[in-house]
């Protein structure tokens, strides 16, 4: 069985608009409001290119970026999001061609050797991860939560609360689902986010360090400049940044696409071109 | 003006900002977006929406260039923080570089009705799957927003507390959020029933009846300004160094 690059249905077609909105409506809170090193601005991305396919989950991360930029009005609205189209549309790509592995898929009731096996996985996952990343940046002590000098829109602020319980819920949830459900899935999502964030990284650098001077406006300036503090060169400290950021971001963002496949019902998921064969219903 | 003259304007205003580099390329650009905006009577309302757009990350660029950025010459110093020559210059660039790409964004979006630049580029061939894509998700954005209020107006209905501390306004969230998402994805069956059932998917093209005026003089505009594109990537990638670069 070849790799399938996926179909533009109608069904998909409807559901890029809705999964792009989604983007730029977390993305654009994020960005402007919260000071946290994430950017949670794929999850539509993700969302379509495990329904859909590869190719499909490429031109909505590129669109995603495109139109954020060139058509959608204020306050929705952010200059700067065009060169990152790149980034987004890889991250389309490889969330398609993961689904097809059957990394989303949900592997409840395991025997309880694979589930401490997969325990260990996202631990050392989720370990690696704070350790090299979110210790040295609340260590930096004067850390707060909200940006302060943004403008405190009602709307952005509410959002920002969605986004504080989605951080913290996933990962809450990544170690409830595994004891709760015994589900190997956990360990899967948490890998293929990680491998993702850090493809992203590599990608999104040189875009961040030639266009921008390697900041964004966002939480994760503040990083680049203790990188740069410390020594780096600008590439180097914007790809350390990124090495840092991304694999969060992308941990998140697979698993809250993980928990919204569960959400749906089957009948919904399995009408899309690439639906049964990235959650497999049968096996479940 | 046709709508993607004035894309092709905005697209190489902020790339040629980038190739350029230094401070004379993107001021140029700058100065003619501004020109631009002031003769299409736009100018104040331009200079406002990109200064306040470009405020947050203009604010970091000069925090984390001006003080981290490694100089030989140090202008002052506050705590652990030297701010040098280097970073002050590398700043500078870089602020006018986001200026330039924040104007001539800023041109196209106020100027161009999104819908006419969607439109246009159908006629120009592009498939009607894709102007598809682009024109429901200018609807999206603001539809997201409405059904989220109507949620939760309808749970507050129901005596869920959205105002109280924070504690219980975190708690207040996922009964929002859950059904935002969930009717918005369980909204594409419906659509796309409704749009198969309207010959959403045939085969060939739409006749359009309504078409954006286009002008030889606008063909030719589009195409020097490509061509000045390239041969500005071609000349930084060569290594020359431009009496433009600074």
């Amino acid at each position: 069985m070849g790799v399938s690059w996926g179909r533009f249905d109608t069904r998909t077609l409807v559901l890029m608009p809705i999964a792009i909105a989604i983007n730029i409506v977390l993305g654009q809170t994020i960005a402007s409001v919260l000071k946290i090193p994430i950017y949670l601005d794929s999850i539509g991305t993700v969302l379509v290119g495990v329904l859909a396919g590869p190719i499909p989950g490429l031109v909505t991360g590129l669109l995603s970026n495109v139109l954020w930029t060139y058509v959608v009005p204020p306050p929705f609205h952010n200059d700067f999001a065009a060169p990152f189209a790149i980034t987004a549309s890889f991250i389309g790509f490889y969330s398609g061609l993961v689904a097809q592995l059957g990394f989303m898929r949900s592997r409840p009731n395991a025997d309880w050797v694979h589930v401490i096996l997969a325990a260990i996985v996202v631990l050392l996952v989720l370990g690696a991860i704070g350790f090299y990343g979110f210790i040295p940046f609340y260590a930096g002590s004067d850390f707060t939560f909200f940006n302060p000098s943004a403008q405190a829109d009602t709307l952005f602020t509410i959002v920002a609360y969605v986004i504080a319980i989605l951080v913290i819920g996933s990962i809450i949830g990544l170690i409830g689902l595994l004891i709760v459900r015994r589900d190997l899935g956990v360990a899967f999502v948490a890998v293929a986010g990680l491998v993702c964030g850090i493809f992203s990284a590599i990608i999104s650098a040189p875009i961040a360090a030639g266009v921008f001077g390697g900041v964004t406006g966002s939480g994760t300036d503040f990083l680049v400049a203790a990188f740069q503090q410390a020594g780096s060169d600008l590439q180097t400290a914007v790809l350390k940044q990124g090495l840092l950021s991304d694999p969060i971001d992308k941990t998140v963002t697979f698993f809250i696409v993980f928990v919204l496949l569960q959400t749906l019902s089957r009948r919904f998921i399995a009408r899309f071109p690439q639906g049964e064969k990235a959650v497999s219903l049968e096996a479940a | 003006m046709n709508p993607l003259t004035k894309a092709v304007i905005a697209t190489v205003g902020s790339i040629g900002a980038f190739v350029l580099g230094g401070y004379i390329g993107p001021i140029a650009i700058s100065v003619v977006m501004l020109l631009a905006a002031s003769a299409a009577g736009v100018a104040r309302a331009l200079l406002r929406a990109s200064l306040l757009l470009s405020l947050p990350i203009a604010i970091s660029v000069v925090l984390v260039s001006v003080f981290t950025r490694p100089g030989t010459t140090v202008l002052f110093t506050i705590g652990p923080f030297d701010a040098t020559v280097e970073g002050v210059d590398f700043a500078a660039q870089t602020l006018v570089r986001l200026l330039a790409i924040s104007l001539s964004i800023g041109l196209f979006i106020l100027t161009t009705e999104a819908r006419a630049f969607v439109f246009d580029l159908e006629r120009r061939g592009v498939p009607p799957r894709f102007t598809f894509v682009a024109l429901a998700t200018i609807e999206a954005v603001p539809t997201l927003v409405e059904r989220a209020a109507t949620i939760a107006e309808s749970q507050r209905a129901r005596g869920l507390d959205t105002e109280g501390s924070v504690r219980a306004r975190l708690r207040g969230l996922l009964p929002l959020v859950g059904p935002a998402v969930i009717t918005s994805l369980t909204d594409v069956e419906e659509r796309s029933l409704a749009l198969e059932s309207r010959a959403f998917s045939r085969p060939g093209r739409r006749h359009l009846l309504w078409s954006m005026p286009d002008s030889a003089g606008e063909r030719v505009l589009r195409a020097v300004l490509v061509l000045a594109l390239a041969a500005a990537v071609v000349a930084r990638v060569a290594g020359l160094s431009l009496p433009v670069v600074g």
